[in-house]
């Protein structure tokens, strides 16, 4: 088996985040109800979401690597019915949020407040994926049992995880990302396993 | 010669049909290779083996689409955006779970060759004399002296990478430069070793890789992407190594597109006079003949020929009369093992990507050990790296130093993954399903293998004994896992038409001859005995050119 896969398949084990993995074996979707609700407004929306998480610096950021729009291909081709609802109406959740937190729709506020909203999302989103693994888990527990864990299907996470997730992935997988945060040799040519590394070095994406 | 004759028909066109070719062609025999699939090209057709990742719309993930489309694919790893056009479309090609079984298969010249793993293990006697000692199932009717000049002669040719480690139970090949283990695994390495005063080593994992220029040949660049193709050549494929080489000696012809379906049998010389093809884009229908026919069409898709040929003469087909025809169906069981953090090292990280990891020798129940409440061992593949961008970063949840930390290398962690030997059991079966055909009116196979208490007890010290080793080396937080699983995930078939001593109780001889036919040969995963623990691709390919060479010697001797 390739190499990459089996040391996701560690990942996966160990409980490492590994984008995506948790929708591997969800089932079925039709995906045009979805897409028509990434309206262009949708797409800036997340783009400054996108943006907040991982902000231009000397390297581009979110925005520049277009992550709205990727957001809008993967949730509506790659994310099962029931995830892409809990996306879909995840957005207006943040809105609300927003609005009680700040008075202001996202678009209206400062960076400041955009921040302290997404790390208000962050402790959410984590205690509530927390409570549904403890929730799944009987289920889980009980198909393991009978060797069937294959069929599990897990509880969707909380929406702001997914729109973090996807930030991560489409940055860190974009040409931007990957060859100007991250550094990128498309031929290596050789391998060294004791590169000297000091703090401040780029991975090799 | 009508040109529909040849001297030698070779049935498959993966790692053991390209070596049937190749040895065939090389000693003078005018042969046909039939190929079910379409033509790749090599480099010219690997149209994915330069994209980046952003290239890919998906980044290289799957689609609800292909998850609908692909309902085997999609449990594991093959089903992704990189390298789906190479494996089969499940509902062109169904088959029957009587039993869940997971067949991932590649339909077009060379095969699953093009995507294989390229781990690249000898067997030795401790494997070859393993079914005499513990009484099971039927002796190896060869030893290790039988098929070592085979194995060197093939890796002189494929180029297979290591480091010589005089181990008993995992003989050393004729060696490439091995690539070296990094500064973290060559740390664990080190502890492990004098932890269990060498009885447990950590090697690099040997692969078929060229680390020096061969002919047609360029070194591994260190991109690891191996499984898009390589524009190199520097794995072993059919494309770049054997085919080549038959093609070369102006005696190949390379049919694509011919489902071979049986195969022609002679009652009265009781011999194979060649085949029956059915042209998978016309659906026409040609008969090819030849002195001889190598069946390596993988493992079980070569008995699914033995089973739809001869029939009037033996219902169950052609080498069935031992009634092993389609048991003792094997695969290596894996998905467990155990990871954890490194401190330190900091200081150092790597350079490209090593197409390979560390391997671990198998060590339990070797000879003068003490006995494990199981049969047989297990090794295992595994790797240190450093952790990416997807990793967990609790420090932090947004901003700037997020993104910085994230486009940096993270702690180091390490971890294995066991592959475990299972035994041949007799009732582990494929069958013919005739109650369901697949696009071309043919019936298909049914599948009822399961594992059983000898492997369930080893994938408890398959988990633990990882766990030991990590920590025995200093790794902290190591955690076992098992994520199950199902027979065929290894995507290593092996058995249902298994070699021995008596034709009584095997369908093959010492010499992969159909004991029902003896101008048949079968050298691919189907002729196996027992699994060992180790990946078996290059034990096919010493099989066969074995075989070949064999067949050739006979036919020179007028004995075929």
């Amino acid at each position: 088996m390739d190499r990459r896969e089996l040391l996701k398949m560690i990942a996966l084990a160990t409980g490492s985040a590994v984008i995506g993995g948790e929708f591997f074996l969800s089932g079925c979707t039709s995906g045009a109800k979805t897409e028509a609700g990434f309206t262009p407004t949708t797409i800036s929306l997340l783009d400054e979401i996108g943006e907040t998480i991982l902000p231009a610096t000397s390297t581009p950021g979110a925005k520049e690597a277009q992550v709205g729009q990727f957001m809008k291909l993967y949730v509506t081709e790659c994310y099962p019915q029931v995830v892409q609802d809990v996306f879909m109406n995840g957005i207006s959740q943040l809105q609300e949020t927003c609005k009680k937190k700040h008075g202001k729709l996202f678009m209206d506020s400062s960076v400041e407040e955009r921040a302290a909203l997404l790390n208000d999302l962050e402790k959410e989103s984590k205690e509530y994926n927390a409570a549904q693994a403890k929730k799944d888990m009987p289920a889980y527990e009980e198909l393991k049992k009978k060797n069937r864990s294959d069929q599990f299907i897990a509880s969707p996470q909380h929406y702001y995880t997914m729109i973090k997730q996807l930030t991560l992935l489409g940055f860190f997988t974009s040409k931007q990302g990957a060859t100007l945060a991250m550094r990128h040799v498309s031929v290596p040519g050789r391998y060294d396993g004791a590169l000297p590394y000091k703090k401040g070095d780029k991975a090799y994406s | 010669m009508a040109d529909n004759t040849f001297e030698a028909i070779v049935v498959g066109s993966g790692i053991s049909g390209g070596w049937a070719a190749k040895e065939l062609t090389e000693r003078g025999l005018k042969t046909l290779m039939l190929e079910r699939g379409h033509d790749i090209k090599h480099v010219t057709d690997y149209e994915q083996s330069n994209k980046p990742v952003w290239q890919y719309p998906h980044r290289g993930g799957r689609t609800q689409k292909m998850i609908e489309e692909y309902p085997v694919l999609k449990r594991d790893y093959p089903l992704n955006e990189r390298s789906l056009h190479w494996w089969v479309k499940d509902s062109e090609c169904p088959y029957t779970e009587t039993k869940r079984f997971d067949w991932f298969r590649g339909y077009h010249v060379g095969g699953r060759s093009l995507m294989w793993g390229r781990q690249t293990y000898r067997w030795s006697d401790i494997d070859f004399g393993a079914n005499a000692k513990d009484g099971i199932a039927v002796d190896w009717p060869i030893r290790y002296k039988d098929i070592e000049p085979w194995y060197t002669h093939v890796e002189k040719f494929a180029g297979i990478q290591g480091t010589y480690e005089n181990l008993p139970q995992l003989p050393d090949s004729h060696f490439l430069p091995g690539m070296p283990l990094n500064v973290v695994e060559k740390d664990v390495a080190a502890r492990v070793k004098q932890h269990y005063n060498n009885k447990r080593t950590i090697i690099i994992g040997r692969t078929a890789h060229v680390t020096e220029p061969i002919p047609g040949r360029t070194p591994c660049q260190y991109r690891n992407m191996c499984a898009n193709g390589c524009p190199f050549g520097a794995y072993f494929s059919t494309q770049s190594s054997t085919l080549p080489a038959a093609v070369a000696t102006g005696n190949l012809t390379l049919r694509p597109f011919s489902i071979v379906t049986e195969i022609i049998y002679d009652k009265d010389t009781k011999k194979a006079k060649g085949v029956r093809v059915l042209d998978s884009e016309t659906n026409q229908t040609y008969e090819f003949f030849s002195k001889v026919v190598f069946v390596c069409a993988s493992s079980f898709n070569s008995t699914w020929l033995l089973m739809n040929s001869a029939t009037n003469i033996w219902p169950e087909g052609l080498g069935s009369s031992s009634g092993e025809l389609g048991h003792n169906v094997m695969d290596h069981h894996f998905r467990c093992g155990a990871s954890g953090d490194v401190d330190g090292f900091e200081d150092k990280y790597y350079y490209g990507f090593r197409p390979t990891g560390f391997y671990v020798p198998r060590f339990r129940n070797l000879p003068g050990d003490e006995k494990r409440n199981y049969l047989r061992g297990f090794g295992y593949q595994g790797a240190a790296n450093r952790q990416g961008w997807s990793r967990e970063v609790r420090e932090m949840s947004i901003g700037a130093d997020l993104k910085d930390m994230l486009a940096e290398p993270g702690p180091w962690r390490i971890g294995a993954t066991a592959f475990g030997e299972i035994l041949p059991y007799h009732d582990n079966t494929i069958s013919l399903d005739k109650t369901k055909q697949d696009k071309w009116k043919l019936p298909v196979l049914a599948m009822n293998v399961t594992i059983r208490e000898n492997e369930k007890n080893m994938r408890v010290d398959m988990q633990n004994d990882m766990k030991e080793m990590l920590e025995a080396a200093g790794v902290k937080n190591v955690n076992t896992y098992d994520n199950e699983y199902f027979p065929g995930m290894g995507i290593h078939e092996m058995g249902t038409a298994r070699m021995g001593n008596d034709p009584k109780t095997s369908v093959l001889n010492a010499n992969n001859q159909v004991w029902d036919c003896q101008n048949v040969f079968v050298t691919d995963g189907a002729c196996m005995t027992s699994a060992s623990c180790v990946n078996p691709s290059l034990t096919y390919m010493a099989m066969t050119a074995r075989a070949a060479n064999f067949a050739v010697d006979e036919l020179k001797k007028g004995n075929l």
